[in-house]
């Protein structure tokens, strides 16, 4: 690398005279090294997906969540250092708190992601801290109708909201990924860690703008672009840990959870199948082959 | 209100805000008072702290006005932050925040209005204690413990416009008439998909106009 | 430090509860008011100042100096309206430097309420702000719990009902200058002969888009004429009883002078030539 020796990548608050810094570069290697991280931005939903790294059999399987709940609605995901993602999480939990002790309900998605965008962005600016190691990456719902002011008396008149143009919606699916620079953009489907250039390729396929990818169908879109990206490094093991997020109307009723084992399960082997093509189809061809 | 301070100015009022078949209509009488003496017989008890987000205030002049300013300050910055408008909720939640923080400090009745093309018309509530209600109507101040029978006979869901003005008008009248802290014009704010209207009526003419100005 | 000093309320307390009357905070009878019209505000005010039943001066001004056009009239406890107002006047031209614009009326009276309010009527600080700046014409009231009102004619202080009644006679809209001063005065004299805590003079200020004119003393309602008898007491009015003369040489035996000499140790006041 051109800055070793040079003296531009030791501090965060010095830029390299053709403009980086070094520092946050290689924050970013620490996350290219991470478990590859995806989201799905669904019609109907969020789903959030990671490779989790065995690093040891006496690990008890199943634990040591790499998915957080920041609030109800919020769920987060991150690769890269994993002390760093908790610390990241306990901001964004303070974040939520904060603005639903002021303004008394959910945070917004875009809200929270433009906060913590912000809050990363301060570790790239003082040569005291060094930049945080991960990408991450936000899902979350927003409702899309009224909710009650947390701490409101009563559940309020059935009657009443004169006026209301029942044609505008508002709220529904957000998905965010904040870089180590503090840099963040909403996206459709969003990647990071080792396998996520394979992952982003998936995703492309999916053609997610559209929005017409259902959040069941995402589901098994998350699973099985986790083992796609996985092949790279196939001599690790590693569990794939699911969180999706819908609207009242789904499976979650506006919340953050955990995919149903039962569904995670059923993904996982849609994946691996998909992933040895060859023989599956021979398998299916054999049967309906007609004999001579 | 018997726990104002000494000469302190009051609203001995009669408030009311309801929602109808495009929004709300806010209304309030005109009456502010020290002791006895009528110290603003055209007052304006009808704030707006954002767009169409509008309040009714009652009891201590000097505390509702500041916890008015306080309020229309966040909502604006709430605006210019997150680049949308805030919602009628987020102004009740802090209105209420305020009210039920220094409940022991302040003696506010505020009623809170607020129109949006999402959430339609929307009527809160924060009586004394600093708790919040959300109501398809709701009366406040002095005056208001004479109309409870009025609302509640002649109010319906889904008035239009004229009703809805007619209804308003005619409990702020039953209350001037019976309540001495109430008094003056009457003045109306409605608010619907077309932005804010005042209206104001006054007594000379036995508050037939001459509506908006 | 500044602010205030409440340790006194525990010795009242205690003095109040051995049955003592609480002292009562000195409140300055008044009679303020003001009145916009056609291109400009006029605010009056009389001038007596009282402490208890005694008028302490019969020719104060109750009329401050806030920014070239702008003025407030005080009414309420003398030294709180003297102290806000000059405490006002002097952020409020700091700000107008900051800002390189006009200080305008709104922020004079948000200034005035949020420090009145802060203070919970501890300030006794009842106000009239008056004057023109670049938006317009403008008037409003401030009471010393810190609320406000917006009205086109306003009367504060112990004479404001009598003042307000001329108002609610007289006052028509869009009056012109002249019409406009003299109502004010008229209103100040109705206070002035009616109401016992206001008297003496009326003090007039009109603001003006082109300037502002201070009248002091602008009606003299009171002069004290000249007294129609001699009340000197001729010589002899006084019988005398008993006579007795010392003489200068006897004076050692009532009192003991002493020589002190000029050039003393000590220093001495040195005085310029």
């Amino acid at each position: 690398m051109t800055s070793i020796g040079t003296g531009y990548d030791l501090s965060n608050s010095v830029f390299s005279p053709d403009g980086r810094n070094f520092q946050v570069e290689y924050a970013t290697k620490a996350v290219e090294n991470g478990g590859t991280a995806i989201g799905i931005r669904c019609k109907d939903g969020v789903v959030l997906a990671v490779e989790k790294i065995i690093t040891s059999k006496l690990l008890k399987p199943g634990t040591n969540k790499r998915i957080a709940t920041v609030d109800k609605h919020v769920g987060v995901v991150s690769s890269g250092l994993v002390p760093d993602g908790r610390h990241f999480v306990s901001r964004a939990r303070d974040e939520a708190s904060s603005w639903r002790r002021f303004i008394k309900g959910p945070i917004h998605t875009s809200v929270l992601a433009s906060r913590l965008g912000s809050y990363v962005q301060m570790y790239t600016l003082y040569s005291s801290v060094r930049p945080f190691g991960v990408t991450t990456i936000i899902g979350g719902w927003d409702s899309e109708d009224e909710l009650p002011v947390d701490g409101e008396v009563g559940s309020g008149p059935k009657v009443g909201a004169g006026g209301r143009d029942e044609s505008l919606r508002s709220g529904g699916p957000g998905l965010y990924m904040i870089e180590p620079s503090g840099l963040y953009w909403g996206y459709y489907g969003a990647a990071t860690g080792k396998g996520r250039q394979a992952a982003k390729g998936e995703l492309e396929k999916l053609n997610l703008q559209n929005g017409t990818l259902s959040l069941l169908d995402g589901v098994k879109e998350a699973a099985r672009i986790i083992y796609v990206a996985h092949d790279d490094s196939k001599d690790k093991d590693f569990e794939l840990e699911m969180t999706w997020i819908s609207g009242k109307d789904g499976p979650t009723k506006g919340r953050h959870e955990e995919v149903p084992a039962k569904l995670r399960e059923e993904a996982e082997k849609a994946a691996k199948k998909a992933l040895e093509p060859d023989d599956e189809e021979d398998d299916a061809a054999r049967g309906d082959r007609m004999e001579e | 209100m018997d726990h104002l301070k000494k000469g302190e100015v009051n609203l001995g009022t009669t408030i009311i805000a309801i929602n109808f078949k495009d929004g709300v209509i806010l209304g309030a009488d005109s009456r502010t008072t020290t002791g006895a003496y009528i110290a603003n017989r055209v007052t304006d008890k009808l704030t707006q702290v954002h767009d169409t987000i509008w309040c009714c205030r009652s009891g201590s002049a000097a505390d509702t006005q500041a916890v008015a300013d306080i309020v229309q300050y966040n909502l604006e910055q709430y605006g210019v932050e997150y680049d949308m408008p805030p919602t009628t909720q987020t102004a009740a939640a802090m209105f209420q925040e305020l009210c039920y923080h220094n409940k022991d400090r302040l003696s506010a009745g505020i009623i809170i209005a607020g129109y949006d093309p999402r959430h339609g018309g929307q009527v809160y509530s924060i009586p004394l204690g600093g708790s919040l209600h959300k109501q398809s109507y709701a009366i406040g101040g002095s005056g208001s413990t004479y109309i409870y029978g009025y609302c509640h006979a002649n109010w319906r869901e889904g008035m239009t416009e004229e009703e809805g003005i007619n209804f308003v008008k005619g409990a702020l009248q039953e209350a001037i008439k019976w309540d001495g802290s109430s008094g003056g014009v009457i003045r109306m704010v409605v608010l619907t998909a077309k932005g804010a209207v005042r209206h104001v009526y006054l007594p000379d003419n036995g508050y037939t106009g001459p509506g908006t100005k | 430090m500044p602010g205030f000093d409440f340790s006194n309320h525990a010795r009242n307390a205690a003095l109040h509860a051995q049955g003592f009357p609480l002292p009562k905070a000195t409140s300055t009878g008044t009679t303020i008011v003001g009145c916009i019209f056609d291109g400009g505000v006029v605010i009056a005010a009389d001038t007596r100042a009282t402490s208890g039943p005694i008028v302490a001066d019969k020719n104060c001004e109750k009329l401050h100096y806030i920014s070239p056009q702008i003025w407030c009239a005080g009414a309420g406890t003398a030294a709180d309206t003297e102290f806000t107002t000059a405490l006002i006047s002097s952020q409020l031209e700091l700000h107008a430097l900051s800002t390189g614009r006009k200080p305008r009326v709104v922020t004079c009276m948000t200034m005035l309420k949020q420090h009145l309010f802060q203070h919970q009527g501890h300030i006794g600080a009842y106000l009239v702000v008056a004057g023109v700046d670049p938006t317009g014409v403008a008037l409003f009231t401030v009471h010393a719990h810190g609320s406000t009102d917006k009205l086109p004619y306003v009367t504060m202080g112990s004479g404001s009902l009598a003042a307000m009644s001329v108002f609610e006679t007289l006052w028509k809209p869009n009056m012109n200058r002249e019409e406009a001063v003299k109502l004010a005065a008229e209103a100040i004299q109705a206070g002035i002969f009616n109401d016992l805590g206001s008297g003496s003079n009326v003090d007039v200020c009109v603001i003006t888009k082109e300037k502002t004119t201070l009248m002091r003393n602008y009606i003299r309602p009171n002069e004290r004429e000249r007294k129609q008898k001699s009340y000197v007491f001729s010589r002899g009015t006084t019988a005398v009883l008993r006579e007795k003369v010392i003489e200068r040489v006897d004076i050692g035996k009532y009192v003991t002078v002493h020589e002190v000499p000029l050039e003393a140790e000590g220093e001495q006041m040195e005085v310029d030539t």
